[in-house]
């Protein structure tokens, strides 16, 4: 009876968000975890099938509550290949600089929460000032700050407003000065290398083996971005590296993070000249009825319009702040999609818990619990 | 646990450092912080506000200049129930399904003008509804303090509605940009029966029914049909609601490219 199990969760500081962390202790030293998810569980796949095209959008924006524009994008993508619709070329640069601020944005939340599981209550306050400047600028051209409803099946719901790429440039002048900042805060603290360096080692063939992708990957030294390997979007005429540790630990992933928010910052330069000087449709010429379809006589429902529309499969994989995130929808002719499927990237890095758990303290577990950046909207969708 | 590998190892200078220089850091930004607060004491502070918009170039110390973020907000909705036409897109196109279109005086008996009902407990804020409107008589505003004792007054009435857009309120100025070109209504011939319900229902009278030749019975018919009519669509003055398309009885009309 030395070994007892503890559950750390649902409600507990350590979670952010609705999840829970079985652990099995023997004094201070974690020997098994067990990760319970299903808390947060809405079926966001199964209401997609109940609703049209542009619709499930809504949907996207509340299944990664700190991503949403990733997560519209990625819906977005194996939509367009379902209904056979190619965007314009100013709207795959507007989504790309929409996907690095919301990029930017999630970081710093991460940082911000995961510095505040460290006791470091100062970086927290900093982290969520400059996170509410970002999404200042996300409200100036979509109208909210986190369901944005921006991206559309064939293009953007609207052109920037005049003077967008200005304060942009403003902000990210901003944001580049204070990263060095948040290194003095937590690289050049003992409290924080004490607590963070050589914890939560997950070497790479482990990684590869639990499907762990995005940071956490990155952090192991291995060079697998889908923006570089399967560039989607306007990715491959921008330029920008892949971010690289090679600590696969605590520290390393905080370095990958803080690396790839520098490169967010470039890429969404890159974007904002582009946007200057190219003016341009941002939807495309021709779509399909997509504004809200017409009642359907009952029992005959997506009749009408499997009449005039061509059938297809979607399927698409983007580089969401938190990894690699996939999609696949269904068309079969009809108003609504006949499926949509998601693979969500913090699911598997969450799953792979006791491999990068076990035999640490249990004083570990916030510190790396916290640099896996859970979003539990995702998990369960 | 050793740290191997890492990019940045601890340097050979004076430890004091390593807790004095974070220290240094923070004390910096509280020293800024003291002119230039973050923060925005709500209630009597809005960021909405006129006087507040030529402060929000310094609050949380970013000059970013005083731009028009707060007009493009999506809260509560306007509708002018003069220029509405009552073509349901607006209920059509809602997720949540919280708009519900109710009679308002002001039609003709035959044709009563029904205009959108949102229910604030359900609406998501999404704006599908103000996109989809064709005569932009269903806007967002700014406004976005709802709260109240009662469930029922979540729910606006049209003349509620009406009292939003009276205020003026500055009007999101997003508009949805829309393709160039459209879907249009087209018809099923042999399917057709001159019932006269498209024309009938259409919103904006765009569908004139005109006559047709009467062709030979074809063999095996049971009911030969008798109003020898056509809907014909004017696509100019079509504002692709569908009404048409759910009032017909033997789903002839259907959505597809002009020939």
């Amino acid at each position: 009876m030395s070994e007892m199990w503890i559950n750390m969760g649902p409600q507990h500081p350590m979670t952010h968000g609705l999840w829970n962390l079985r652990v099995r202790i023997d004094g201070e030293m974690i020997r098994d975890v067990d990760p319970e998810i299903g808390y947060l569980h809405r079926g966001i796949e199964k209401i997609s099938e109940d609703r049209h095209y542009n619709e499930v959008i809504t949907l996207m924006d509340r299944c990664c509550y700190v991503a949403g524009f990733a997560w519209e994008h990625l819906y977005i993508l194996a939509a367009e290949q379902a209904l056979h619709v190619t965007p314009p070329e100013r709207a795959e640069y507007l989504r790309t600089m929409s996907d690095e601020l919301q990029r930017i944005a999630s970081h710093l939340m991460w940082y911000a929460a995961f510095v505040q599981d460290l006791g470091l209550m100062s970086p927290f306050l900093y982290g969520m000032r400059d996170r509410d400047l970002v999404l200042d600028l996300l409200q100036d051209y979509t109208g909210a700050r986190m369901t944005y409803e921006y991206m559309r099946v064939g293009g953007v719901r609207s052109d920037l407003p005049a003077g967008f790429t200005d304060r942009a440039r403003k902000v990210l002048d901003w944001l580049s000065d204070r990263f060095h900042e948040y290194d003095q805060l937590c690289l050049g603290s003992a409290i924080f290398r004490k607590r963070c360096d050589g914890l939560g080692v997950l070497r790479a063939n482990d990684a590869v083996a639990h499907g762990v992708t995005g940071p956490m990957l990155r952090s192991a030294g291995l060079k697998r971005d889908l923006r570089k390997d399967r560039p989607y979007a306007a990715y491959d005429r921008l330029e920008f590296d892949v971010a690289l540790a090679d600590g696969a630990d605590v520290t390393a992933r905080y370095l990958v993070r803080m690396e790839e928010l520098r490169q967010s910052v470039r890429i969404v330069r890159q974007v904002l000249d582009w946007l200057d000087r190219h003016p341009g449709p941002s939807v495309a010429d021709r779509l399909p009825r997509w504004l809200g379809a017409p009642y359907a006589p009952i029992g005959n429902e997506g009749y009408l319009l499997k009449r005039s529309y061509p059938k297809g499969i979607g399927f698409s994989s983007v580089e969401e702040p938190h990894g690699e995130a996939q999609a696949y929808v269904v068309n079969d002719g009809g108003e609504h999609p006949y499926r949509v499927k998601f693979r969500s990237p913090v699911f598997a890095n969450i799953s792979a818990a006791r491999q990068y758990l076990v035999g640490y303290h249990v004083a570990d577990i916030p510190p790396i619990m916290g640099s896996v950046d859970v979003c539990v909207g995702e998990v369960d969708r | 646990m050793a740290n191997e590998g890492h990019a940045t190892t601890k340097p050979d200078e004076n430890p004091i450092l390593w807790v004095t220089r974070p220290m240094a850091t923070a004390a910096r930004q509280f020293t800024k912080s003291l002119w230039r607060p973050s923060t925005i004491v709500y209630p009597y502070e809005r960021l909405e506000d006129p006087g507040f918009r030529s402060k929000v170039g310094v609050a949380s110390g970013v000059p970013i200049g005083v731009g028009p973020i707060w007009d493009n907000y999506r809260g509560v909705h306007a509708l002018n129930i003069a220029t509405c036409i009552s073509c349901n897109l607006c209920a059509f196109s809602c997720p949540d399904l919280c708009i519900e279109m109710v009679t308002v005086p002001g039609g003709d008996p035959k044709h009563p003008k029904k205009c959108p009902e949102i229910d604030y407990g359900k609406c998501s804020y999404c704006g599908f509804c103000s996109d989809a409107c064709p005569e932009g008589c269903l806007t967002m505003t700014t406004r976005y303090e709802l709260s109240t004792p009662k469930r029922s007054e979540m729910v606006y009435s049209p003349e509620k509605l009406q009292q939003v857009f009276q205020h003026k309120l500055p009007m999101n100025p997003i508009r949805i940009e829309l393709p160039k070109n459209e879907d249009s209504i087209l018809l099923d011939p042999p399917l057709c029966i001159g019932c006269n319900a498209c024309a009938r229902d259409c919103p904006t009278q765009c569908i004139t029914m005109l006559d047709i030749p009467k062709p030979d019975p074809r063999p095996g018919e049971k009911t030969p049909r008798r109003i020898w009519k056509e809907p014909v669509v004017n696509d100019s003055d079509c504002v692709r609601c569908g009404t048409c398309i759910s009032v017909c009885p033997k789903e002839c009309l259907f959505w597809g490219a002009p020939k």
